[in-house]
């Protein structure tokens, strides 16, 4: 299992991020001080750092200095929207960065890519018997192929890694067709129903009143 | 044209003209006075002449009545080789004006001679080519016969010492015309130069070089003019400094807002985020929703705070005579809770002219951040005194101090010495600013001290109504 740690000194904020990642299947830890943070990096064998930046006792920049030697990936979070911020983070080997407010999908995005990047995942996605091979692109269902278009396939990959979580119409319509949802769009419910049939997923893939859909499994 | 150089032009021009004359009028005198010598001269050769001639006349052999023609020829020829070597020429003419002797040379004009009349002696300048002549004319009674004596008497010499006078004199003019100009020049380039250095000052201030001032070289009006333009510079060059201060200000406070508001607002965004799409056991609902609750909370608290600072930086108050006691009590009061941290208070009774809540708050706020800043067991101190020109506050704590360099910044809103540790203890940096406003409003301010790791002793002084009033006359004045 993937170990993040998550470092901010917002407990709310700790806490938002560790519910979502660990609906998303990863093992989460979460600190809010600065020196703690570098007690547990150095003992803890994480896959993945979250990190603010302004923290009690020792600042992000400071502790991207124990982390780098250990080789563990990192993504900031941060309230600071200056470039300059954002540059010295990534100069200091941040893998990555998020600007508070974000979006919890974007969040799981994120951690999922960079985690990919430092072959810290299986590249194989599961979710019941749908076994989704991430590099090679291809998906079995109960051992056999299934032939999916573009857009079928970003679909279950969407839906795979958000599991559980209802995803809106807005959201799956930007990620997949990366366009600006139209409202009364059918393109995606009739992509969704393609989906849903190809993969036997007539229970699962529910539609979620007046928001969009949900992979329950 | 440059002033300089206008200067320059009408110096050079009043002088050409005031040389001009006085050399004219000096070489003038000079030529009349020698011309009016020479011209006396002239009528006292005369005279002699004449009186030679009568004595001449009257020792020739009277063999005759009458004085002959021949005889007078004769006298006159004598007369002029006796002044032979002197220039004079002479002419004698007879009672028919016709000439009887002439000597060489000796005009042919008549005018005079016509003109000569009784004893009186007349006479005139005449010019032939390029001589001057005194001419006379003269009767000479003798022996019955009525001559006519005329002397020329040479005079170049005075008019050739007239036009030399003109030319030295012209090349004098000129010499000094020259060499007044250049001493004027430098003159006037030393006198016009703070107008030179004021121009460049003009000039590179409109540039925005606002802190170059022109250098002040005299002490007449042109230095006063440069004194007083330095000092206009200096006060424009202060308030251009406060108001840029001013929206830095401005924009810090601004960006610290906006940067204020994300943390609540992720937290809010997220949680909201998490209970509409996913499905959550009670606990985690719970959790979420008090998240949001929390930090709505929060949001609402700055921005309240916000408000005040807002609404008590217009504000007018009006001070009420207040004991002492009631805000060492309220204080007591307020923080009776703690159990760890300990307040001790210690005052002199006395009266404090103020607006109750307003100072309240003030006094809170400097308390709970001295405890902010102790540590867990720590002690603040908070101490009042009588004063004379009103009451006096101090609040001190022993924790950890405030950097030097952040001394002047903690009063700007959202600042915070430990930008996270306060915000973890709910703190959005908005009290010592609101602190600041209210004592504003109170005429006083807040005096700040302070070393890391020793503490911080923050006090201020509210003065006595008659100065709140007085001074608030003042303002409404300005």
């Amino acid at each position: 299992m993937i170990k993040i740690l998550i470092v901010d000194d917002e407990k709310s904020i700790c806490d938002l991020i560790d519910i979502n990642l660990s609906a998303a299947g990863y093992q989460c830890k979460t600190v809010q001080d600065g020196l703690e943070a570098i007690d547990l990096i150095e003992n803890g064998n994480f896959d993945l750092i979250l990190l603010d930046i302004m923290l009690p006792g020792a600042d992000g920049f400071d502790i991207m200095e124990y982390i780098r030697p250990l080789q563990i990936p990192v993504i900031f979070i941060t309230a600071k929207h200056e470039v300059k911020d954002r540059v010295k983070g990534l100069k200091l080997g941040a893998e990555d960065y998020l600007v508070k407010p974000f979006d919890v999908v974007e969040l799981v995005a994120r951690v999922e890519v960079v985690l990919r990047r430092y072959k810290k995942t299986a590249s194989t996605l599961t979710a019941g018997d749908v076994v989704v091979d991430v590099e090679a692109r291809k998906v079995t269902r109960a051992g056999r192929p299934v032939v999916l278009t573009n857009k079928e396939y970003g679909l279950l990959v969407l839906f795979i890694r958000n599991k559980n979580i209802a995803l809106f119409r807005e959201t799956l319509y930007e990620k997949v067709w990366g366009d600006e949802y139209l409202a009364d769009s059918r393109t995606l419910d009739l992509h969704v129903q393609r989906l849903r049939r190809k993969m036997k997923w007539e229970d699962n893939l529910v539609a979620v009143y007046k928001v969009g859909y949900r992979l329950e499994i | 044209m440059k002033f300089l150089y206008k200067i320059l032009l009408w110096t050079i021009i009043t002088l050409a003209i005031a040389l001009g004359l006085s050399g004219y009028f000096f070489v003038n005198q000079v030529f009349e006075t020698a011309l009016d010598r020479a011209v006396d001269q002239a009528l006292g050769d005369s005279n002699i002449l004449q009186f030679a001639l009568e004595t001449a006349a009257l020792n020739v052999p009277t063999k005759y009545d009458v004085l002959q023609d021949i005889a007078v020829q004769e006298i006159s020829a004598n007369l002029e080789r006796s002044s032979q070597g002197s220039g004079r020429l002479l002419r004698v003419s007879d009672e028919e004006r016709k000439t009887l002797y002439a000597s060489d040379g000796f005009t042919e004009d008549e005018s005079l001679l016509e003109s000569i009349a009784d004893d009186t002696v007349i006479w005139q300048i005449l010019q032939q080519e390029d001589s001057y002549y005194i001419h006379t004319g003269i009767v000479v009674n003798t022996m019955d016969r009525n001559l006519y004596l005329e002397t020329m008497e040479n005079v170049t010499r005075v008019f050739d010492e007239r036009s030399a006078g003109f030319s030295v004199y012209r090349q004098m003019t000129l010499v000094m015309l020259v060499s007044s100009s250049v001493i004027m020049f430098l003159i006037c380039t030393v006198l016009t130069q703070p107008i030179r250095l004021l121009t460049r000052a003009t000039k590179r201030m409109a540039a925005g070089d606002y802190d170059y001032r022109a250098r002040q070289i005299s002490n007449d009006e042109l230095g006063q003019l440069t004194q007083h333009f330095n000092s206009m510079a200096n006060a424009l060059e202060d308030t251009i400094g406060e108001l840029r201060g001013e929206i830095r200000a401005r924009e810090d406070f601004i960006g610290a807002f906006a940067h204020e508001l994300k943390t609540p607002l992720t937290s809010i965004i997220g949680y909201a985020d998490l209970l509409r799409s996913r499905k959550l056991d009670e606990e985690k609902h719970f959790l979420s929703s008090n998240y949001i609750y929390t930090e709505g909370k929060r949001l609402e608290n700055m921005s309240f705070r916000l408000l005040d600072i807002i609404v008590t930086k217009r504000e007018q108050i009006d001070p009420q005579p207040v004991e002492a006691d009631i805000f060492f009590r309220y204080l007591k009061d307020m923080f009776a809770g703690n159990t760890e941290q300990e307040l001790y208070t210690i005052y002199d009774p006395g009266t404090v002219y103020a607006e109750v809540n307003l100072l309240k708050s003030v006094l809170l706020n400097l308390v709970d951040n001295a405890f902010k800043a102790s540590s867990q067991v720590g002690v603040v101190e908070v101490t009042g005194w009588n004063t004379e020109r009103g009451y006096a506050f101090q609040v001190k704590d022993f924790g950890v101090g405030i950097p030097e360099e952040e001394l002047q910044r903690v009063t700007e809103a959202f600042y915070m010495v430990d930008k996270s540790r306060s915000r973890s203890r709910n703190g959005a940096g908005l009290g010592l600013a609101l602190c600041v406003e209210i004592l504003r409003l109170h005429r006083s301010e807040l005096f700040i001290e302070s070393a890391v790791g020793e503490g911080t002793c923050i006090s201020f002084e509210i003065p006595k109504k008659q100065l709140v009033e007085e001074n608030g006359g003042n303002e409404e004045e300005q």
